[in-house]
């Protein structure tokens, strides 16, 4: 009697030190395969640009495919404008904002990554902020200096992870065009900034 | 004794279904279901639309978002019109000159010896912010650099001795103990600031060497004397600034231009990077 007493109560002590450490050794395989993943795509990327053998064109439609399943573009669209604008657009509306807004987030990244082309990436730690949330650390490092760029991802409803802002520097793409689309909305109507991303997409283009 | 095992085994069962829960399946997009995946998004946010536009995220962004108090926007809009103008007519075809001349090499010795010099504010900002290590680091590598780096044109202390320089100004150090930046001001050449950042310029430039060039027999040129008024020591504090600033701008040719893209209203643009960018390093 006593002894099993013993023995369940071991047995109970044992299942929650390993419950325990089983989770958190869950968890890091998860956040250590999502770091692979980020690490895979970004240097797909940096080995795209820096292949000589490729056309302008090449490289960017190679980087596109590459980085079109990591990034989730359409909400990053939706995030920048704010709940409080998306909400009032019609369907066309957001479709156009969406398209434009997206097509301008592409280019800005590979224009990015164009400048470091003699640069070197290097993946540092992922860490899990919340629950469906995981950042991923990343330097572009050169001869001159060490940029901090974080990729922030969250888990969808697929369970895929997909990348939903990214950070230089400790500056938000995406808080600083929602602050900047706030502010233009003071002031303008929504027509009116749709209007302007499109005459600046035909300028870039 | 079938109770205790009984609770024991749903215990256990408990247990495992938690367990399974927290694993769940993880599926990644490959590159070849691209195509399938992005028709899969354009369903889903038509779904998150109707089930209240992913309220998590929202909350998110719009905490970190406020009311910027901006009483000098209408004088911040005209001087980065000024600077954004002064950087593409002065001094980035300047820098490019000076990289034409200058090899690579060369400019980042000299960008080091700058550096180098700018010990004292960092150690003093570290030691004020209570940073030991980082103290500790700085002095190391401004003992090693000074010497074995010759005057601070090279930097053996990172690269043997992977000693990284921890950069902290009067600034930062004020937001460490929860001085607020104040509003937005941005400075003729110098770019965007705000109030507490405008006032730590002074205890800043008090700290670089720079601006303690004194007559010394064997100056060249001599530092004594007037030019048009102004002291030549002064002059050549000047002068350094100037060559400082160019020599950073040679090594960075291109960026401004490549931050800008971002931008659909500049000045209210460069105002967040620069208040986003320093929030972060007052967090660091």
């Amino acid at each position: 009697m006593q002894a099993a007493k013993k023995i369940i109560i071991n047995l109970f002590l044992v299942s929650i030190f390993s419950f325990s450490f089983g989770t958190s050794f869950l968890f890091a395989d998860e956040i250590s395969e999502i770091r692979e993943m980020t690490k895979e795509k970004v240097d797909h990327v940096i080995s795209t640009l820096k292949d000589d053998n490729l056309s302008k064109e090449e490289k960017k439609e190679g980087i596109l495919k590459t980085i079109d399943g990591l990034f989730d573009f359409s909400l990053m669209a939706r995030l920048s404008l704010g709940k409080k604008y998306w909400t009032k657009l019609s369907t066309e509306g957001r479709a156009e904002f969406s398209e434009l807004f997206v097509e301008r987030l592409k280019q800005s990244y590979l224009d990015k990554l164009d400048l470091y082309t003699d640069e070197e990436v290097v993946v540092d730690e992922a860490k899990l902020t919340k629950k469906n949330r995981v950042e991923v650390l990343t330097y572009l490092v050169s001869k001159d200096d060490k940029k901090e760029m974080t990729y922030k991802l969250y888990k969808t409803k697929k369970n895929v992870w997909m990348v939903y802002d990214v950070d230089v520097l400790g500056v938000s793409i995406v808080q600083t065009y929602r602050s900047q689309f706030s502010g233009i909305l003071k002031k303008e109507s929504l027509e009116k900034l749709i209007e302007r991303l499109r005459s600046s997409a035909e300028l870039g283009s | 004794m079938p109770k205790n095992i009984l609770a024991f085994l749903t215990f256990i069962i408990i247990l495992s279904i938690s367990i399974l829960s927290v694993k769940g399946p993880v599926a990644y997009a490959q590159e070849n279901t691209s195509e399938s995946s992005s028709l899969f998004l354009i369903k889903e946010s038509s779904t998150d639309d109707e089930a209240g536009f992913d309220d998590e995220f929202e909350d998110e962004f719009a905490a970190s978002e406020q009311e910027v108090f901006d009483p000098l926007s209408g004088y911040n809009r005209v001087m980065t019109g000024f600077n954004d103008r002064f950087y593409f007519f002065v001094l980035d075809p300047v820098a490019r000159g000076y990289r034409w001349v200058l090899p690579g090499t060369a400019r980042r010795g000299v960008k080091n010896f700058f550096h180098n010099l700018l010990f004292p504010l960092r150690f003093v900002n570290n030691a004020l912010q209570l940073k030991a290590t980082n103290a500790g680091e700085e002095f190391l590598r401004f003992s090693i650099n000074s010497t074995i780096g010759i005057l601070g044109f090279w930097d053996p202390a990172k690269e043997w001795f992977g000693l990284e320089a921890h950069e902290e100004d009067f600034g930062q150090t004020l937001g460490y103990y929860g001085v607020g930046g104040g509003f937005h001001v941005v400075l003729p050449l110098l770019g965007p600031s705000n109030l507490r950042d405008m006032f730590s310029l002074y205890p800043d430039l008090q700290m670089d060497p720079v601006n303690y060039v004194e007559n010394r027999p064997y100056n060249f040129p001599k530092q004594e004397g007037e030019y048009l008024g102004v002291s030549r020591q002064t002059l050549q504090a000047i002068d350094l600034t100037l060559l400082k600033t160019v020599n950073t701008e040679s090594l960075r040719i291109g960026q401004y231009e490549n931050l800008k893209k971002d931008a659909i209203e500049l000045y209210p643009f460069l105002r967040d990077v620069y208040e986003q960018n320093r929030a972060k390093l007052i967090r660091e």
